[in-house]
């Protein structure tokens, strides 16, 4: 009863956030919504028995993509008014169009059955005598081990087309060269000054100066984007 | 668990990484090496393939047939051969980077996960897996504003099909209550009526399929991506996807959803029209040659489908029949596109082949062969693809579809033609830059393929009939 | 060998045609020559083994295409019909390589042409071998392709290239034909492999299509079909055009060889004809009217090559009523000898031509018999064995026919024979017409021409000696094996006689008048030509300006280009213009103009989706989406 009562005030807040996402003015207020709603779904699978899942929720997607995004929008210059205006324009036949897919996908929905084993499958999620988080490692890593490979190349991919697309060598850009500096021969040196008398501003030995070179060229062509 | 049928992906996958690490560690350019690596790598990727045995693995989620062989090969000889192209293509345009070689690796990778699927998880993580690097690689000249604008659009409306394909497989899977292709077909393939959730949800997962094989109406991002993305790009795009793209419509419908046939057909059948009136009328007009490639795969495209749409055993023939000889078209005609430099610079205006007949009359030779075939005029293989889809057709009835299916061919010869007139014809405006030496191999391949084709077919028709039945069952 | 007499001259072709550039010009032409002559060996060894030894054979080269129940192979069928034309073919062409050699030596692309001329070869032999129709017509279209080129190859005269256009329209007419004709065969037979055919023509000699027996349909069709590139009547009109072409390729194709594709076609598939009497006399009545006409015609030509060509057109009508008739193998061996002396008289005109520095109108030569010996007495021996006179080739072949014509006893037998006589008349005017015009008289050609007339070089005088040989020989050699007593064993059932009609033996009991009103018809013909044109030669101009019309009728070839004109090209026009300005003012109001611009429009309006906006691109996808789903819940 409890249970039930909690699902469903869960249910509506988080249908009520999804909304709020959508319809929200402002994006940060947006992407706030959607923390909230996040919340909500974890609450929706701590009920549902699968804390792991509940804690990976709130963890990877609260913590992490959502603050990411939220640093995002806020960084980002959209120019609302434009967006607006689109949206207008097309929202009749949006509208039209939506409600008709809509209407579909509730005569689908219609004639959805359970399948007589299935009350019997939602109290017993998980096999006997098994963690939550062991019963999810197991399908994971031994069941999908296939799946979960490929997965893993996605985000590879995903990895190398946003360094491909963004990293930039730009001229100037100073960075630790380790090889140059353990090669560097004329480092400071030790200087024994006379007792009592310190060291002069002219005995302290630095580095000599790299030798000019002997014909620099006229202009250097800076085009080492890549 | 026998991981082993799965050598030809382990193998690709791991030099994949391999390489990446190989170009990475050095401090030099690398991009030369690495493409050699990749290539070395699809060669060993196609022997064991060739070697592969027939089975499952992985719990049902990968399968190994004559028909994934089969299509195999081909994305693997159509992608070798287009990084081939890019090689000297992205060097002149200053966009040599290791990561290209291995961006198309993965696709590739993803093709043939897709090819194999046996799931329909293991269909959508091969399909994220071809379609994330080409969004990346459509970007790839992210200096170029339209390479840029080419890539997010295709992001955006790509990620918006596999939402909506996701979202099919989630329909299906509630409904028929697995996402096992065997089990699917099972379910299917019975007596009782096959419910409205599962029939929508296959709506939804053509839909995805549909865009990536570029059906109208999911075809519009085609022409500003062709036209956006680098040639080189272009050139993957246009061919080895493609493949992969049929391989897995095919792959779907005739198989866990060929107990359905009769739900889905009617709407292959009018994207197949579709596909062939808009990519045969909206091409006439293009003056852009990347463009008018794209408007050419959408019409092929109405042929593709017109194969599937048929269902029998005969249509999906001509489908396997259809997509290496366009395979072999499409490489040849971008070998010549990827070759149209002047001075330097590239040039992607039909108008610029002018006087190509006299400046450089061996490209113009192929090029002509492969405009011909295309318009699918007898003996070259571009006929001979056109037939064996067409025939069936007229067999099982589908005569609407088989009367636009020769009226938009007719009017497609016209643009056709319309590039080998310029070629011939028109007063040169310069010659274009001497060919690299890699555009003459796959230029003299494709075209001895193309031309004689009609001379030994049959080893090809051996190959097609026997992936039919082993996809058919 | 079988192999290699087919496949070399391709061969050939690649390395001329491939390599040509890079090998040089003379090298080209020598290995094209060298690939000829390696497949005449094979050609002719071919032919002793097949139809002097009698062991006919079938190469399987490769399966080519299975489409459904569908199903051919590459092969090389070797009986005697084929043995006979691919000897044939191999050795002329052979002969013609050499010839072009030294024609062709001024020419700036020569290995282009010898390898258009080697795969000409090669798709002749790819037609005579064939096994099937399907191999067969691609032959019949690769030889109509190589004849194009040929045509057209000095592209850069207009003439030429619209006399290429010409044959190549007219042959599509024919090629219509034949490919109805093939799916008809196919739907009656259910096959198009020969031996399946022939089997099962009895079964089928019922077989009604649309009201027409199917096997005359067949028949009629084919032989349409063969109308068009052997030109005959009503299709002939491209081969005197055909004439743009180098004089090599005239002797080779439009003499010896491709035109007689439709007759051996006939021949070959003799076991249908035979079962089809209407068509054959349809083959009859339009082999001997072209006979008749082209010989008019040919009496009032200047051209010398174009003469020749109306001659070619002539004699092929002979070839055809002798088929005709069912003297199947009196018309191949017309087809054998004519091959050899037309190419002989093609390749002296050629051997003129060079000479007179390319005249080739026959009222500017006159007076060189004794410039170029030669020439001017292989020209003698070319005309003798046209006219048909005894011991020249043409003779016994010329003479089969007529007695067959008679000997056949129908209507269409004397039809034919009455027109073969008058135009065996002809023939022989119009041939000394063109020895004396060309040879005799005063020069008419200008002193700088008359000047370098000179004797053709040693390269192009030995292909000429070689078939005059041939057309001294031919005849009284092979007459006993085609049409005399070793005939049933030299056929040896490739060609195939209803049992009822024996022509072969009706041969034999011909009367004996015919033979000697063939003699007597040629001797005056070519007596009257010396008359008028060796001793009166104003009467020519005074029979043309007392009778104008005829004599504008046949200079302008019986009006046919010109009825052609006004019967297809200009109401096609018309009607064009017609539905041009009606579509264009009425019907499609407001659109621009034509179907063309209908479908630019269409273009316009598809291209206008194409915003470039991705929100409008993922509306359409939805719309779509949308549209599908309804059709998936409405449609099931």
């Amino acid at each position: 009863m409890i249970a039930g009562l909690a699902f469903y005030f869960f249910a509506f807040i988080l249908i009520a956030a999804a909304v709020m996402v959508v319809t929200a003015r402002n994006p940060v207020h947006s992407v706030i919504w959607l923390i909230a709603a996040f919340f909500n779904a974890a609450a929706l699978f701590l009920i549902a028995g699968a804390e792991f899942l509940a804690m990976i929720l709130v963890i990877v997607y609260v913590g992490a993509v959502a603050v990411l995004f939220l640093f995002v929008v806020m960084m980002l210059d959209v120019d609302f008014a434009q967006l607006r205006e689109g949206v207008q324009r097309y929202a009749p036949i949006g509208a039209v169009v939506g409600g008709i897919l809509f209407l579909e996908l509730l005569l689908v929905l219609s004639v959805w059955r359970f399948a007589p084993d299935a009350a019997a499958l939602r109290m017993a999620p998980m096999p006997e005598g098994v963690t939550n988080t062991e019963a999810i490692g197991r399908i994971l890593y031994t069941d999908h081990i296939y799946l979960f490979q490929i997965s893993g190349l996605i985000l590879l991919v995903a990895m190398i087309g946003a360094i491909v697309l963004t990293l930039r060598d730009r001229p100037g850009t100073k960075r630790q060269d380790v090889g140059a500096q353990i090669a560097r021969s004329s480092a400071v040196a030790m200087a024994r000054p006379e007792l009592g008398e310190g060291i002069r501003r002219e005995d302290i030995l630095r580095p000599l100066p790299p030798p000019a070179k002997e014909a620099p060229k006229p202009v250097t062509h800076e085009g080492g984007h890549h | 668990m026998n991981w082993t049928l799965a050598l030809p992906e382990l193998v690709l996958a791991l030099s994949g990484l391999a390489i990446l690490v190989a170009g990475v560690l050095p401090r030099r350019d690398m991009t030369f090496p690495c493409t050699m690596m990749v290539l070395g790598a699809f060669l060993l990727s196609g022997a064991f393939v060739l070697t592969q045995p027939d089975g499952m693995g992985f719990g049902g989620q990968y399968i190994s047939d004559a028909f994934a062989r089969f299509m195999k090969v081909l994305v693997l000889a159509g992608a070798a051969l287009a990084l081939l192209l890019a090689l000297d293509w992205n060097r002149a345009e200053g966009l040599s980077r290791f990561e290209y070689p291995v961006l198309v690796l993965f696709a590739t990778l993803g093709m043939m996960v897709m090819i194999s699927a046996n799931d329909l998880m293991s269909l959508y993580l091969g399909l994220e897996l071809l379609s994330l690097p080409l969004y990346v690689m459509a970007a790839f000249h992210r200096d170029n504003a339209r390479s840029s604008e080419a890539g997010l659009k295709y992001f955006v409306l790509g990620a918006l099909s596999s939402g909506l394909m996701l979202y099919g497989m989630s329909l299906v899977y509630g409904f028929a209550g697995t996402t096992n292709f065997a089990q699917l077909a099972q379910v299917l393939g019975g007596t009782a009526p096959i419910s409205a959730g599962v029939v929508v949800g296959i709506v939804f997962i053509i839909t995805g399929l549909c865009f990536k094989v570029a059906a109208v109406p999911f075809h519009m991002w085609t022409p500003d991506v062709y036209e956006g993305a680098p040639t080189s790009v272009v050139a993957y795009f246009a061919t080895a996807t493609k493949v992969g793209a049929i391989a897995a419509i095919v792959r779907v419908l005739a198989g866990p959803f060929g107990g359905a046939v009769d739900q889905w057909q009617q709407v292959i059948v009018l994207a197949s029209i579709a596909s062939m009136i808009l990519g045969a009328f909206a091409a006439i007009g293009q003056t852009n040659i990347k463009r008018l490639m794209a408007y050419s795969w959408i019409s092929h495209t109405g042929f593709v489908l017109m194969g599937l749409a048929v269902g029998t055993e005969a249509g999906l023939r001509g489908v396997l029949i259809y997509t290496p000889i366009y395979l072999m078209m499409s490489l040849g005609a971008f070998s010549v596109l990827v070759a149209m430099r002047r001075n330097g610079h590239a040039v992607e205006n039909i108008q610029d082949l002018a006087g190509l007949g006299r400046t450089d009359p061996a490209m113009a030779l192929g090029m002509a062969i492969f405009m011909f075939a295309m318009a699918g005029i007898p003996p070259l293989s571009g006929f001979f693809a056109k037939l064996y889809v067409l025939l069936p057709a007229v067999e099982a009835g589908f005569w609407l579809m088989a009367v636009v299916a020769v009226l938009s061919s007719v009017v497609s010869a016209y643009y056709y033609l319309r590039v080998v007139k310029v070629m011939y014809f028109d007063a040169s405006t310069g010659a274009l830059d001497a060919r690299p030496s890699g555009v003459s191999f796959v230029l003299a391949g494709t075209g001895l393929f193309t031309m004689f084709f009609f001379l030994m077919p049959a080893p090809l028709l051996a190959a097609a009939r026997q992936a039919v039945a082993a996809l058919i069952g | 060998m079988f192999v290699g007499a087919v496949f070399f001259p391709l061969l050939g072709a690649c390395v001329s045609g491939f390599l040509g550039r890079w090998l040089g010009d003379r090298v080209a032409m020598w290995s094209t020559v060298f690939f000829m002559a390696l497949a005449a060996i094979c050609g002719l060894l071919a032919f002793w083994q097949v139809a002097l030894s009698g062991q006919p054979q079938t190469v399987v080269l490769f399966t080519w295409m299975q489409v459904g129940e569908l199903s051919f192979s590459w092969s090389l069928r070797y009986d005697t019909l084929a043995a006979v034309m691919v000897g044939m073919v191999t050795l002329i062409s052979t002969l013609i390589h050499l010839y072009s050699v030294g024609y062709m030596s001024h020419d700036a692309t020569p290995s282009r042409f010898f390898a258009y001329l080697s795969l000409f070869t090669f798709m002749m032999l790819m037609l005579v071998t064939a096994d099937n129709l399907v191999q067969l017509f691609f032959g019949w279209e690769g030889v109509g392709l190589a004849s194009y080129l040929l045509i057209g190859y000095w592209y850069e005269k207009d003439s030429a290239n619209a006399a290429a256009m010409k044959a190549f329209i007219v042959n599509r007419v024919g090629d219509l034909f034949f490919m109805l004709g093939m799916a008809l065969t196919f739907f009656t037979f259910g096959s198009l492999e020969f031996d399946a055919i022939f089997g099962a023509v009895q079964d089928h000699v019922n077989d009604v299509f649309l009201g027409i027996p199917s096997l005359e349909l067949i028949g009629v069709l084919l032989f349409l079909g063969a109308c068009g590139k052997s030109a005959q009547l009503g299709l002939h009109t491209w081969l005197p055009d055909a004439m743009e072409g180098p004089t090599p390729v005239s002797a080779l194709i439009h003499a010896a060889t491709m035109v007689t594709a439709g007759v051996f076609l006939i021949c070959r598939m003799s076991p249908v004809m035979e079962f089809a009497p209407v068509a054959l006399a349809i083959v009859t009545v339009v082999g001997a009217s072209t006979a008749l006409f082209a010989a008019t015609i040919g009496c009032v030509q200047n051209d010398i090559k174009r003469i020749i060509a109306y001659s070619t057109c002539s004699q092929l009508g002979y070839m055809f009523f002798a088929a005709g008739v069912g003297l199947y193998q009196a018309a191949m061996f017309h087809l054998f000898t004519h091959a050899f002396f037309k190419a002989l008289l093609f390749l002296g005109a050629g051997s003129v031509i060079h000479a007179m520095s390319d005249e080739q109108d026959i009222r500017k030569m006159g007076g060189i018999w004794k410039k170029i010996p030669v020439t001017y007495a292989v020209m003698w021996i070319g005309s003798l064995a046209l006219a048909g006179i005894p011991f020249f080739a043409g003779y016994y072949s010329k003479d089969a026919i007529l007695e067959g014509a008679v000997a056949a006893g129908t209507g269409v037998g004397m039809y034919a024979f009455v027109c073969g006589a008058v135009a065996a008349f002809l023939t022989a005017f119009y041939s000394w017409r063109l020895l004396i015009l060309t040879f005799h008289g005063k020069p008419r050609a200008d002193h700088h021409t008359m000047e370098h007339v000179h004797e053709s070089p040693l390269v192009m005088l030995v292909p000429l000696l070689l078939l005059s040989v041939g057309a001294i020989t031919t005849g009284f050699v092979f007459a006993p094996y085609f049409i005399g007593d070793a005939a049933t064993a030299f056929w040896n059932g490739a060609i195939y006689n209803l049992p009822a009609k024996d022509m072969m033996e009706a041969l034999h009991h011909a009367p004996h008048w015919v033979p000697t009103l063939a003699k007597t018809v040629a001797i005056s013909g070519i007596l009257l030509a010396i008359l008028i044109y060796g001793f009166l030669p104003h009467i020519p101009g005074r029979v043309a300006a007392a009778a104008p019309g005829p004599y504008r009728f046949l200079l302008n070839k019986w009006y046919f280009d010109e009825l052609y004109d006004r019967i297809f090209v200009q109401p096609a026009r018309r009607l064009a213009v017609q539905l041009w300005q009606v579509g264009d003012a009425r019907i499609i109001d407001g659109m621009p103009n034509g179907a063309a611009a209908l479908a630019a429009g269409a273009s316009r309006g598809t291209v206008r989706l194409q915003t470039g906006k991705v929100a409008s691109y993922a509306f359409a996808m939805i719309i779509g989406l949308v549209v599908f789903v309804t059709l998936f819940l409405t449609g099931r």
